[in-house]
């Protein structure tokens, strides 16, 4: 069947099989390969990608089932592939929020719409600990044992308030 | 010349890892991104049933399926050799499937005649994209004719039990020992106190985040290989594959490493893809590329732990430990992996008396093959199953004479006078302070606290339950020569290239390869701290075998205490030759060049100077040197230390029990360990904390579970439980710092030994949360459903197992041996 996927601001067209997984088309068809595949079994959140804003599973969902929509994968979260890194980046670079590198693609995803999220509420009430960490669960580390990442997210969401106070 | 001159603020300090910008932004390249052009994929059948004679392969229909170029069983690769083992228990006979060169053999590239494990590689189809690859794997037919299966060690042992391997009579593959039996038993007879406990160390899945993959590639032209693998050690591979597998010349074999994702021992073991995409690529004269599925990763890559022990300590009425001993059924899976078999008896048996100094001690371990995936490395492996049954000993041993659990730890701790320290089982301390260490994990945990806390939590339905564990990890694998006495067939020395452009810039090329722990951020460090330079001039290379020095990769968490000793070395050695250079340049005799900053100057005349970039040039260009004084700045080390090292600490677990669903919560966990000199507080930061919940996932959810047919029924992440982020707090981290006699930058292992106590000190902790109920041991994985039976047991009047002081182990769950 032929579709249309708008992937990181640019409409791309193609013809898929009825059963290909969205995460199959970003890596095998447009090359797209900062996006991993982990455990076949949406366990892992190493394929995270954001559609139309969610983050989703990109093993979980067909290509057909997203056609139409805006896919932003973690190449696409810089604006431009030398462009700086985002806030969350930095606070995980800063924190080492990552070892092997493998699952943190799918983390940035996820802990993206998190972080935006926190910003939408005016940063009044900065997420605790708890609330991180829930949020963290539908993507497993096995390097860092979370902290670090965890740490990560609280930089940013901390650097996020603090701008919007001197803005 | 021996004292770094570099800037102290390089080493040691917490410099952001340089590779993280490419992981944040999933720039990295690892094995499923590779693709060369004209690339077929390989999929791989393995067998579906654990043990049975292959009576058939049918693969006619699967060889028509779209797409489909080749389908290979066993009978084409009957040139090839099987993958070796070359790790061997030390010292004593051991038993093997043969390999044609004499040594311990393994297994075939693919399995022809007997299946002996569900996943054991049979077949393999290689097609346009890796979905036909897929799909034609179906159209396979197997005529299996069943054989009776067996998972587990001691059963494997027992008389009439199925038999895997001619070669191997009774399943046996070696019975080890280490220490001094008639002491140890001598002692024990003659004990005031004795306490026994039977645990089972349950078999675990190291899940890397990235499963396995490789790719191959064979040049018709030059009748090279180039194997692409997500490994720990390419060099070792190289060797295996192309000497003792492929039979091809050493020289013709290129193995690179891309960026791995995450390994914790498994990425070094030989597989059967790694030969079967070189071996396809030349028959197809295209690359051949495969990648692991999770449930093909959990049913064929090595699994870890998996001991079945009855230990025994004795000590004295007033808390001094006068023996230990322990016997273990140690489950080897249906072949010899790359150096299984020494993780199971050396690693674990020597280990067994921790930091504690005793007077006798024994450990014997029966190694047997069974109808499961391979025993590999672990996390932590081998240490942790030994300080798993000594730190739960002790407590059983510290309830039995009623004294506080650390008061038993600190009388019995080696005091720091002692070393080094002869542990009577093979290991000698390089050295330590131990107590210093022990009561620093006390204090930061605030365990003088605790029985206050306890009455707390009591108020909120919750039991509070306080653990306690030590260790003593064997690191710097090591010592070549000390190695081979443990049976390693190889050295396992390591190496370490440094190149100084003429430009000024640096490349430090290493034989390690990078699984995660920012090498190219460490190794900098190094050599800029010792050639006293910036660590952004310094490039760190590593994972190709064509570029790169011998070595012998990554593991057991040697690479700070292994290759980065010989990065220093290394640095010296440049160093001591720009001396000898610079009093040319400078035209002073070579005692008044002083060398900092990176450059030379004369002592008392700092304008008579050259600077690095200077003298780099003038290295380039050579002129005017003496004979004596080759041109170019270009040298490496093979650095092979005296012995090990010896990294230790202490943890304590503190553990909260949901009276109504059993549920456990680890609600602090303190840590103090001491890897000696630390290169980046910040790397080692998050290995210790990875580590640790590593092991809490030992303690409380992870186990490879078989059936009774040899099916692993927790085959994926649905069924197999990995710790998530919200299983733990943040942890409470202190360390000690005893620099290490054995290597030049006074390191110890850092990345895995926080995973060595973890589990006993979350299971030491509920048995102490339990302990009014009678519970003198519960096995792992610490599951609600086992506590939970627990407490409806003392609520329904039945009351706890155990109870009988002295004597006998008591499970906790009163099943008969944990999880499986």
């Amino acid at each position: 069947m032929d579709l249309t996927l708008n992937v990181n601001g640019l409409p791309r067209q193609f013809s898929a099989e009825p059963s290909e997984l969205l995460v199959e088309r970003l890596r095998d068809g447009l090359g797209l390969t900062g996006t991993k595949v982990g455990c076949d079994t949406g366990q892992c959140g190493s394929c995270v990608v954001r559609l139309d804003g969610s983050s989703v599973k990109s093993c979980l969902i067909l290509t057909a089932a997203a056609a139409g929509s805006e896919v932003t994968t973690i190449e696409g979260v810089s604006g431009t592939p030398d462009g700086p890194l985002t806030g969350l980046q930095e606070a995980l670079r800063q924190e080492h929020g990552t070892q092997c590198g493998f699952c943190t693609p799918g983390m940035v995803m996820a802990l993206g719409e998190f972080v935006d999220r926190s910003a939408a509420t005016g940063g009044e009430d900065a997420p605790t600990e708890p609330e991180i960490r829930e949020w963290l669960t539908g993507n497993l580390c096995r390097c860092t044992g979370y902290h670090s990442v965890v740490r990560g997210v609280q930089r940013a969401c901390a650097a996020q308030a603090t701008a919007r106070q001197e803005g | 010349m021996t004292a770094p001159t570099g800037e102290a603020s390089v080493l040691g300090a917490p410099l952001d890892s340089r590779e993280d910008p490419q992981l944040l932004r999933g720039e990295a390249t690892y094995i499923a991104d590779i693709e060369l052009p004209g690339t077929a994929h390989m999929a791989i059948l393995g067998s579906e049933v654990a043990h049975a004679r292959i009576l058939s392969i049918q693969t006619k229909a699967a060889e028509q399926m779209p797409g489909v170029l080749k389908v290979a069983t066993a009978a084409d690769f009957t040139d090839v050799m099987p993958l070796p083992c070359i790790w061997i228990p030390g010292g004593v006979e051991s038993h093997f499937p043969p390999h044609p060169y004499g040594l311990p053999g393994a297994r075939p590239v693919l399995t022809g005649d007997t299946v002996r494990h569900v996943g054991d590689a049979i077949a393999v189809v290689v097609a346009e994209t890796p979905r036909q690859a897929a799909a034609a794997l179906a159209a396979i037919t197997v005529d299996y004719e069943p054989l009776p299966v067996v998972t587990r060690a001691d059963q494997a042992l027992a008389e009439g039990a199925p038999q895997l391997h001619e070669a191997v009579p009774g399943n046996l593959n070696a019975y080890w020992t280490c220490g001094d039996k008639e002491r140890t038993d001598a002692a024990i007879a003659a004990a005031e106190v004795t306490v026994e406990l039977d645990l089972v160390n349950q078999r675990t899945i190291n899940s890397p985040i990235e499963p396995r993959g490789a790719v191959g590639d064979y040049h018709a032209a030059t009748g090279e290989y180039t194997l692409y693998a997500s490994t720990q050690g390419p060099h070792n591979h190289r060797f295996l594959l192309s000497a003792l597998v492929l039979g091809i010349p050493f020289n013709k074999l290129r193995v690179i490493a891309p960026t791995v994702g995450g390994s914790f021992g498994t990425k070094g073991y030989l597989y059967p893809d790694m030969a079967l995409v070189l071996l396809l690529s030349k028959a197809l004269g295209r690359p051949v590329k495969w990648v692991d599925t999770r449930t093909g990763l959990m049913n064929s890559t090595v699994q870890g732990r998996d001991h079945r022990q009855h230990v025994t300590l004795a000590g004295t009425r007033d808390g001094r430990i006068t023996a230990v001993r322990c016997t273990s059924h140690a489950n080897l899976g249906a072949y010899p992996s790359t150096i299984g078999p020494g993780v199971a008896t050396a690693l674990m048996g020597r280990s067994i008396s921790g930091m504690y100094q005793i007077d006798a001690a024994f450990c014997e371990v029966y190694a047997a093959f069974t109808n499961t995936v391979p025993l590999g490395a672990q996390r932590g492996s081998g240490r942790a199953e030994a300080a798993f049954l000594m730190e739960r000993l002790v407590d059983r041993y510290a309830a039995e004479i009623g004294m506080d659990p650390a008061e038993v730890r600190r009388r019995n701790l080696v005091p720091a006078e002692k070393f080094p320290y002869d542990n009577g089982l093979g290991w000698t301390y390089d050295s330590g302070n131990y107590r210093e260490n022990f009561d620093k994990a006390l204090e930061l945990a605030g365990y003088a606290d605790m029985p206050a806390r306890k009455a707390e939590a009591r108020t909120r339905g919750k039991r509070l339950g306080v653990g306690l564990a030590t260790y003593v990890a064997i690191c710097g694998v090591g010592p070549s020569t000390r190695m081979s006495q443990e049976g390693m067939l190889g050295g396992t020395w390591e190496s370490a290239n440094i190149r100084v452009h003429p430009t000024g810039e640096v490349t430090v090329t290493v034989g390690s390869a990078s699984t995660g722990q920012s090498h190219g951020t460490v190794f900098a460090q190094v050599a800029a701290a010792e050639l006293g330079i910036d660590p952004a001039n310094v490039q760190v290379l590593e994972g190709d075998t064509l570029k790169a020095p011998y070595g012998q990769g990554t593991y057991g968490s040697r690479s700070y205490s292994m290759a980065a000793p010989a990065v220093a070395l290394t640095a010296r050695k440049i160093r001591s030759k720009l001396v000898r250079a610079g009093a040319v340049f400078l035209g002073i005799p070579e005692e008044k060049v002083v060398y900092a900053g990176g450059g030379v100057h004369e002592d008392g005349n700092p304008e008579n100077a050259k600077t690095f970039a200077e003298l780099a040039m003038a290295m380039w260009y050579g002129w005017g040197l003496p004979p004596e004084i080759e041109p170019a700045l270009d040298e490496t080390t093979h650095f092979d230390p005296p012995d090990f090292n010896y990294p230790f600490g202490s943890h304590v677990a503190v553990v909260e029990i949901d009276e109504l669903t059993g549920e456990t919560e680890v609600v602090s966990y303190t840590a103090v360990d001491d890897a000696g000199n630390i290169g980046n507080p910040k790397i080692v930061l998050g290995q210790i904390e990875g580590s640790i919940l590593h092991g809490l996932g030992q303690a409380l959810m992870e186990a490879a579970e078989y059936d009774t047919d040899g099916r692993l029924i927790t085959a994926d992440l649905t069924g197999y439980a990995l710790p998530r982020a919200a299983d733990a707090p943040f942890f409470t981290l202190g360390k000690t710092v005893t620099p290490s006699p054995h290597n030049p930058l006074g390191a110890k292992g850092a990345g895995e030994i926080a995973t060595v106590p973890p589990a006993a000190a979350v299971v030491n902790a509920v048995v102490d949360a339990l302990s009014d109920l009678g519970v003198q041991h519960i096995d792992m994985p610490v599951t609600p459903e086992k506590v939970w039976r627990v407490l409806a047991g003392r609520t329904a009047g039945t009351g706890g197992t155990g109870g009988t002081a002295g004597t006998g182990a008591a499970a906790g769950t009163g099943t008969e041996g944990g999880p499986r």
